[in-house]
């Protein structure tokens, strides 16, 4: 037979006649207690030893129990300052036994209560009498108190106290009694059987392997003890990234929504990203200095009628009594490509019917892709982002499905109080910027801007019912969700990955 | 967005409000859209608001529309004129580039010091908005007494001249000089002249004023010192040129309304173009200016109704314009209307959705009752974003840390740094699209594939623990003259080992296990590739068709990147998994 060499130690050191505990076992084999414990309860679930269990109880004095032993328990003294007045003769009066006795405080309750129930006196009309007869000098409570104090090794005496006596100094609280239970490991007959034929100690090994398990083996080897622990290596596996986790989360929503995703363009004409939109074409922001052109031909090929529509939209406006702008509109420039600025080019395509079918209300669209602006590069500005963009169209569509639409959308993301601000967008009237609160720091910030669309970006395009709108950046809402602080940690070359291993997942 | 200065204390002058503390008309401006930003060195409140107000850039706008929002004032306000004594005669030697010019006198102005700063503020600030930097209008204010019209007789009427002048052909001395110089002289030595240098530099003739006397102005560069405004100044010419009538007649109209506040008088002046000049074609050759006529449109009670989601008393509508500062008259009957007057400080109504907003406005959009729209529509994803979303789930499951990189880089590190030249027929070596007014020479065109971002990556990453294993689906795009934008734009799988058994093999392994997973079948044929050791690279083939590269990076391209691991990479064009 092989055994563990532990559980080995624990058999050899166990005796078939005599319990021996576990501390005498843990002393034997230099174990310690609870591997001997672990050991043994192996051994006897292999039937070679039996475990028994003791539980002794063992009582300590309290502090109020060791100032007795020292001063005598209070109704004993009481008897005894008593009997020095004469009371064994005569009543006393019960103030002056108090006094001579020294008694002070609760003391004094506890001495008449258990003066009394001992049968020490008798306590009539504030006189106190003493029985003659009894003997305070061989009260078992006191005896008991004085046999605990003793030598730590007088066991014999702590476990032979009556067991009255006991319970009344717990309840006196003068005493405190503890449960042990003691281990005692006998050797059964099968194991001293195993002792006779021969135990050998297993081997140990550190690796479970194939071959361990295909001979049976691993029955017979001992694992090498790990120090569970103990750190281990780092473990990077790959990851989504945080961004996109964000993004992916907000197409999601947007889909339960009953929105459709949007494609399109990074490189587009101007016609498609600004004039379309009714930016007039001398807007600061489709200046030089804000876009990034491209070195590369016009756009040859623009939809000729929708292209007239916008051009007549710009120049004299839409309706009756629509102006246009009072700014120069060229052909030249509309066709020329760019970098999109917004991702509301899509948007254009798709309610131009360009991008595919004509659409008919009601419809919902986004789409959460990536726009380019020639801006600074700071912690929370980067040249190119992602915007989240949505509409609606349908028949009559007022300010307040707008706000009920956003509200719903932002709930989502927890953010519950969000407000409207009146606010001017040259293609959204009315237009709005949505506010909401941070809700880590409860600053208020900007989480978007919307609006319905104009009739001058509508009419050209072909759409006779209403358009409303919102875009907001994804980098902002993964600022709030993961507590970035700058946007160069989580986007683009300049990342870090560590940074990126180390976010908490959003989801 | 435009920011407007504040004296607190003269906000409560002119509104009639001195009670009113700061934190309350902040609160009250809030809620016309006017947001506190902060303080000036003097001591002014400065606030932040949209670019549809124009006539809020200065303390007197602000005033105004304050004065609406607490009741004091109702309805279109339009001041009293003057018959005019001053012509503005336009030469046929005017710039064709820059033809329009309007202007107004205006008598009787108080100026102290406050009062003229706030003046050229509004100019500043107009410059800098509906001005268009002053490419569009350029605003000059002069003090009148300065200057000398035509000889008192005949009718008496008195005139400048807006003419061109050759660039050397006149002198002027300028403000902020002593010196008489030349207009080119004034573009090259003055600091404001040079400031707009590049707005005339190519014109032909420069733009200028005359009076009897002379030369007094150069615009939109500059004015001439006699003609300076001061606390002393009395009465005042206010003249205008652009590209646009109509851009600086409303202009004018704005600081017409500013002036006119403070208690002065407006005075018309003729605009008289010669039969050579080109006058606008909406108004013909004589203006009578400033223009303060009332402009109309109609909205119907329906319209305001569906857009606001709330019905109304056609009496709350009318209510709620001239809260607006419009007037309204309507008649009842099938379909509703409202006649609007609009005041022509207004640069922001185009069309009559513009009134509708409004009325918004003054009922208080935040009175609304959000709802959601009872609308049924079916949502989805697009097959090229789910397609997407497959491929990261298993480069992911491969252990391959997810990237999201810049698509604009610079060819040093799209082609030099990878050791490959545009154009060149080895993959990623396609013809660049790029920028042409980049922010910054590390962003000069789109990236042609995107192994380069993830090995900057990577030597970003230097001091970070190994393995560093990264993937990106992204964003590429070349020249392509096939496509209708001249761009081509693909998607591309890249994913790159940095680890110190990076092999050839273990990135193959990788990619045949994705391969797998989409059912495409893989061939990996040799090839040289500058970016990849020889011998050690192969093309991605998938279904046939040659989409990638694959092999370990070359020892050069890692010593470029300061990399001390090798690296096994590969990319290839997401479409093949389609």
């Amino acid at each position: 037979m092989r055994l563990p060499k532990r559980q080995l130690a624990v058999l050899e050191a166990a005796s078939a006649t005599d319990k021996r505990t576990i501390d005498d076992l843990a002393t034997e084999t230099d174990l310690k207690p609870e591997t001997v414990t672990g050991a043994a309860f192996d051994l006897r679930d292999a039937g070679l030893v039996s475990v028994t269990e003791t539980t002794t109880e063992t009582a300590d004095l309290t502090a109020e129990g060791r100032q007795y032993v020292e001063e005598a328990l209070p109704e004993v003294r009481l008897y005894r300052a008593a009997r020095e007045r004469g009371a064994t003769d005569d009543s006393v009066p019960m103030g002056q036994a108090i006094g001579s006795a020294d008694l002070d405080g609760h003391e004094v309750d506890i001495a008449l209560a258990n003066f009394s129930r001992k049968g020490f006196g008798s306590i009539d009309a504030g006189e106190l009498s003493i029985d003659p007869d009894a003997e305070p000098d061989a009260d078992p409570e006191a005896a008991a108190l004085a046999a605990l104090a003793g030598d730590r090794d007088a066991d014999d005496d702590r476990t032979t106290i009556d067991d009255d006596v006991r319970d009344r100094l717990a309840s006196r609280g003068l005493i405190e009694v503890i449960e042990r239970t003691t281990r005692a490991v006998t050797l059964t007959d099968a194991g001293v059987d195993a002792l006779m034929k021969g135990v050998e100690a297993a081997e140990t090994v550190g690796a479970l392997t194939p071959e361990l398990l295909a001979s049976g083996e691993w029955r017979d080897v001992e694992f090498a003890e790990y120090d569970v622990e103990a750190d281990a290596p780092t473990v990077t596996g790959g990851r989504k990234h945080v961004l996109r986790a964000t993004a992916d989360r907000v197409k999601d929503v947007l889909v339960g929504m009953g929105f459709k995703e949007m494609e399109g363009p990074h490189a587009d004409a101007d016609f498609w990203i600004n004039d379309c939109l009714f930016m007039p074409q001398d807007h600061p922001a489709r200046t030089h200095w804000d876009r990034f052109g491209l070195d590369v031909d016009p756009m040859a090929e623009i939809p000729e009628a929708l292209l007239e529509r916008v051009e007549a939209a710009h120049r004299e406006g839409v309706g009756p009594d629509g102006d246009g702008y009072h700014s120069p509109w060229s052909e030249t420039f509309a066709r020329e490509i760019a970098l999109r600025g917004h991702t509301t080019s899509l948007s254009m395509r798709y309610l131009s019917g360009y991008a595919g079918a004509e659409l008919e209300p009601p419809q919902r669209y986004f789409s959460v892709e990536k726009v380019y602006r020639n801006d600074t590069l700071d912690p929370t500005h980067l040249l190119e982002f992602f915007q989240i963009e949505g509409w609606v169209m349908a028949e009559d569509l007022s300010v307040r499905d707008l706000m009920g639409t956003f509200e719903e959308f932002y709930r989502q993301f927890g953010i519950t109080d969000i407000r409207f601000k009146p606010h001017y967008n040259p293609y959204t009237e009315p237009s709005f910027e949505l506010f909401g609160e941070h809700p880590e720091t409860g600053e208020e910030i900007e989480i978007g801007n919307s609006g319905v669309f104009r009739e001058e970006v509508t009419k050209p395009l072909g759409i006779d019912c209403d358009v409303m709108a919102w875009g907001l950046a994804l980098e902002r809402l993964a600022m709030l969700t993961t507590g970035a602080e700058d946007i160069r940690d989580l986007h683009g070359t300049l990342a870090d990955i560590e940074f990126l291993r180390n976010a908490e997942v959003s989801y | 967005m435009p920011v407007v200065d504040v004296d607190a204390d003269e906000l409560r002058e002119l509104t009639g409000h001195e009670e009113k503390s700061d934190a309350e008309l902040k609160d009250d401006l809030f809620g016309l859209g006017l947001e506190f930003e902060g303080e000036t060195e003097d001591g002014d409140l400065q606030f932040e608001f949209a670019p549809d107000r124009l006539d809020r850039l200065s303390v007197e706008g602000v005033a105004r529309s304050l004065r609406y929002h607490y009741g004091d004032a109702r309805g279109v306000y339009v001041p009293k004129t003057n018959d005019p004594e001053w012509t503005i005669e336009v030469d046929e030697s005017v710039p064709a580039e820059r033809p329009y010019v309007t202007g107004a006198v205006i008598r009787g102005v108080d100026l102290d010091d406050r009062g003229l700063e706030s003046l050229i503020q509004l100019q500043e600030k107009l410059h800098a908005t509906m001005g268009r930097g002053r490419a569009k209008g350029a605003i000059g204010i002069h003090d009148l007494t300065m200057l000398k019209g035509a000889p008192a007789g005949e009718d008496g009427e008195r005139s400048i001249t807006y003419c061109g002048v050759d660039p050397e052909g006149d002198t002027f001395v300028p403000l902020d000089s002593n010196d008489e110089v030349t207009p080119a002289a004034v573009l090259e030595e003055h600091d404001t002249g040079r400031t707009y240098a590049d707005l005339v530099e190519a014109y032909g003739r420069y733009p200028a004023i005359y009076d009897d006397i002379g030369l007094f102005s150069f615009p939109p560069v500059i004015n001439g010192k006699r003609t300076e405004v001061t606390t002393g100044s009395r009465d005042l010419l206010v003249e205008l040129t652009g590209t646009d009538q109509w851009t600086i007649d409303k202009m004018c109209t704005i600081v017409c309304y500013a002036l006119s506040a403070r208690g002065a008088t407006v005075e018309e002046v003729t605009v008289e173009y010669a039969d050579g000049a080109s006058a606008p074609d909406e108004y013909g050759s004589t203006l009578v200016r400033p223009n303060l006529e009332v402009d109309e449109k109609s909205v119907t009670h329906d319209r305001i109704e569906t857009l606001l989601g709330v019905e109304f008393e056609p009496e709350t509508v009318v209510d709620c314009f001239e809260r607006a500062g419009l007037d309204a008259s309507y008649t009842l009957g099938e379909e509703t209307t409202y006649d609007v007057e609009i005041p022509p400080y207004r640069v922001d109504v185009l069309h009559p959705l513009d009134l509708v907003d409004d009325v918004g406005r003054a009922y208080g959009f935040n009175e609304l009752e959000p709802r959601y729209p009872d609308v049924g529509t079916v949502g989805k994803r697009n097959e090229r974003s789910r397609l997407e979303d497959a491929v990261r789930a298993s480069l992911v499951g491969l252990g391959y840390e997810d990237l999201l990189n810049f698509h604009m880089i610079s060819g040093a590190e799209n082609y030099d740094r990878m050791r490959i030249d545009p154009g060149t027929d080895v993959f990623g070596a396609g013809e660049p699209v790029t920028i042409t007014e980049p922010y910054s020479e590390d962003y000069t065109q789109l990236r042609t594939w995107a192994l380069p971002s993830l090995v900057m990556l990577l030597e970003r990453n230097t001091h970070n623990a190994y393995p560093q294993d990264v993937a990106e689906i992204g964003f590429v795009a070349d020249r392509d003259e096939a496509e209708n934008t001249n761009v081509a734009e693909r998607r591309h799988v890249a994913a790159a080992l940095a680890r110190r058994d990076a092999s050839y093999e273990a990135a193959k392994g990788r990619l045949a296990a994705l391969c797998a997973d989409f059912g495409v079948d893989l061939e990996t044929p040799p090839i040289e590739h500058p970016s990849f050791i020889d011998g050690r690279a192969a093309s991605v083939v998938i279904d046939g068709d040659v989409v990638g590269v694959i092999g370990e990076l070359h020892p050069a391209v890692l010593v470029e990147h300061d990399l001390e691991v090798p690296v096994a990479a590969f990319e290839f064009d997401l479409e093949s998994l389609r």
